[in-house]
């Protein structure tokens, strides 16, 4: 088993590692902060394995897991625990996630996220959950917000008040997904800002951004957090609304369907890091000021406001622009063969 | 009010089944119809589920077309749906799925073929050794019947069908007619993960015995014999050059208890 050295996750922006980009990312090396992948994808032995061994030598890494399944009231599947516990162990990475959602019920693997009836009695089965997480990996777990389409009538507190009382109960720590609280708040109708608000800052150990899609079902307008887009400008004023109140972040970028070219997605992190510095450069001018008595610098804008902003990050316009080209097919592994006939 | 381990498989049956058997009363969505609402959820798991089994078994797809692939993929995951949520092992069962629809059943190659690409979604997965050389074993010592051991990505399948020449029809990318491409012709393939692709070879009967008997850990003295009684003019070296040439062999050593030593003993 090798040995890496421990690299840590910077409060800066990161991408998720896509299949698709796996062989750019070995030749071109680009500056991309740090890279998070799926837990999921990597419990095997096949050829991605051995790419990601090669990558951790970079960059600092995320494992993000998905299919665990903490919200189900049924406990943990010990081999997928077991599972997740080797690919820590193997890939030493700096941060790792799951998400607040059950996925296994009735002895089916759904493959998706689906949100918990919140109330006392899912709070003490999902602390046990992530109680035996953390204890069988020994560090503390980010736990992630989900998507909602779908909320239970005898819930006794929401998603933020639970997750709140899940960190002071097992000390886990929170993974904001920026664009979840927006479609949430959309589907279930309340407010994302507010549901930022009450979740204990000094908890969140990363975010992540992405893009959804909008869906007409009749009269109903529902966003479907599909990942395979830009994020849009209410997630990225959602994004300097948290920014402002927490300070810098790990910030992934998350996209998983429809994968564009590597440009467009390190476009975005740069984004990300740009409006994470213009935000604090405005706080330190404000600082500032209070302590002087004459302000006259004006501090470099960068504000996202509503409808009034573009809609495309310049850097990654200029990556789109570049990639101009027939859009490449997703294929999740690529395969090539050779036929012999026997002699 | 319903414990969450009981209100969670009420949810889950739902999901799965293409009509929601969950009281709406106990769902919500703002102002919107929460069993509507549901059908997202019904859709996101089949309609994900079935882009794995699409992206395992692509051949498959074409040939039965992919309405009829999407249509048997759907019963499929709403009566086997994953039993954990590691999906590269989502699929294993589909092959013999296929085998039980009535209206496949004047196309056997169909459960055919994807048997053959199941073993290769198994063989993409699986570990890639450093091989050995016939070089590295020069010095050891190998007794009479030396364990030869192979990679684990082997894979050896045999059909009645003519699997490998569908499948490989179907790589080139030629428009292949469904009907008139595959023959009641026996094949016995054998394939293995070579770094992100995998190689097929066919093989004749007595090959095909010989590598089987060696993947299954029988010996190379074992494995000769099986191959010259199927074909006495099994060639021994050629076989192992092969072999040893195709980065096959992991390891070559001298058997712990060979079945010859432990005859004579008795």
């Amino acid at each position: 088993m090798s040995i890496f050295s421990p690299l840590a996750i910077p409060a800066s922006a990161g991408i998720g590692l896509r299949s698709p980009h796996i062989a750019e990312m070995l030749t071109r090396r680009p500056s991309a902060g740090w890279l998070e992948v799926h837990a999921e994808n990597y419990m095997g032995d096949g050829a991605g394995v051995e790419a990601l061994e090669k990558l951790r030598q970079i960059y600092p890494l995320s494992v993000h897991g998905v299919g665990l399944s903490l919200g189900s009231a049924g406990g943990l599947d010990r081999d997928h625990l077991e599972r997740l516990r080797k690919v820590c162990e193997r890939f030493q990475p700096d941060l790792v996630s799951e998400h607040l959602a059950w996925s296994v019920a009735d002895g089916a693997y759904l493959n998706d996220l689906l949100p918990l009836r919140y109330d006392e009695e899912a709070l003490a089965i999902v602390a046990r959950n992530v109680e035996t997480l953390q204890d069988t990996l020994k560090r503390r777990v980010l736990i992630e917000n989900l998507s909602a389409y779908l909320a239970f009538t005898d819930s006794s507190m929401n998603e933020a008040e639970f997750l709140a009382a899940l960190v002071e109960r097992t000390g886990c720590g929170l993974l904001l997904d920026v664009n979840n609280v927006q479609v949430s708040a959309h589907n279930l109708q309340y407010d994302a800002k507010a549901f930022i608000d009450a979740l204990p800052e000094e908890a969140i150990g990363e975010i992540h951004l992405a893009g959804h899609a909008t869906n007409q079902v009749g009269s109903d307008t529902v966003l479907i957090d599909d990942h395979g887009s830009r994020v849009p400008p209410v997630v990225w004023a959602l994004y300097q609304h948290a920014i402002d109140r927490l300070g810098p972040r790990p910030t992934l970028i998350e996209w998983d369907t429809d994968v564009p070219v590597l440009d467009v997605l390190l476009g975005e992190a740069m984004w990300a890091d740009m409006l994470t510095a213009s935000i604090m450069f405005t706080r330190k001018q404000a600082a500032r000021r209070e302590q002087t008595t004459n302000a006259r610098a004006a501090p470099i804008c960068l504000s996202v406001e509503g409808e009034t902003t573009t809609s495309m990050p310049v850097l990654a316009a200029f990556a789109a622009a570049r990639a101009a080209r027939p859009s490449i097919s997703l294929a999740l592994r690529s395969l090539e063969e050779e036929f012999h006939a026997a002699a | 009010m319903l414990p969450l381990e009981h209100l969670q498989t009420i949810v889950a049956r739902s999901v799965l089944a293409m009509e929601p058997t969950i009281a709406a009363n106990l769902l919500t969505a703002g102002k919107a119809d929460p069993l509507a609402r549901l059908r997202i959820y019904q859709n996101n798991t089949r309609s994900s589920l079935t882009a794995v089994l699409m992206a395992v078994f692509p051949v498959t797809v074409r040939l039965v077309d992919e309405r009829f692939f999407r249509y048997a993929a759907s019963e499929f995951i709403r009566r086997h749906p994953p039993a954990e949520s590691r999906l590269a092992r989502y699929g294993a069962g589909f092959p013999r799925f296929l085998k039980s629809i009535d209206t496949l059943s004047d196309m056997p190659i169909v459960a055919e073929t994807a048997r053959l690409e199941w073993a290769i979604a198994e063989a993409l997965d699986a570990v890639s050794l450093p091989p050995r050389s016939l070089g590295d074993c020069e010095n050891i010592e190998l007794g009479t019947s030396p364990d030869i051991l192979v990679q684990p990505s082997l894979r050896l399948i045999v059909s009645h069908w003519s699997i490998l020449s569908v499948w490989s029809a179907h790589q080139q990318g030629a428009a292949v007619d469904r009907h008139s491409a595959w023959a009641r012709r026996a094949e016995r393939v054998v394939l293995w993960r070579a770094g992100d692709s995998i190689r097929l070879v066919q093989l004749d009967r007595a090959n095909f015995a010989f590598l089987h008997s060696l993947k299954h850990g029988l010996g190379l003295e074992h494995a000769t014999g099986r191959a010259l009684a199927l074909d006495p003019a099994f060639d021994l070296v050629s076989a192992l050059v092969r072999l040893f040439g195709n980065g096959l062999v992991t390891n070559v050593r001298a058997a712990a208890n060979s079945h010859s030593n432990s005859w004579r003993q008795s």
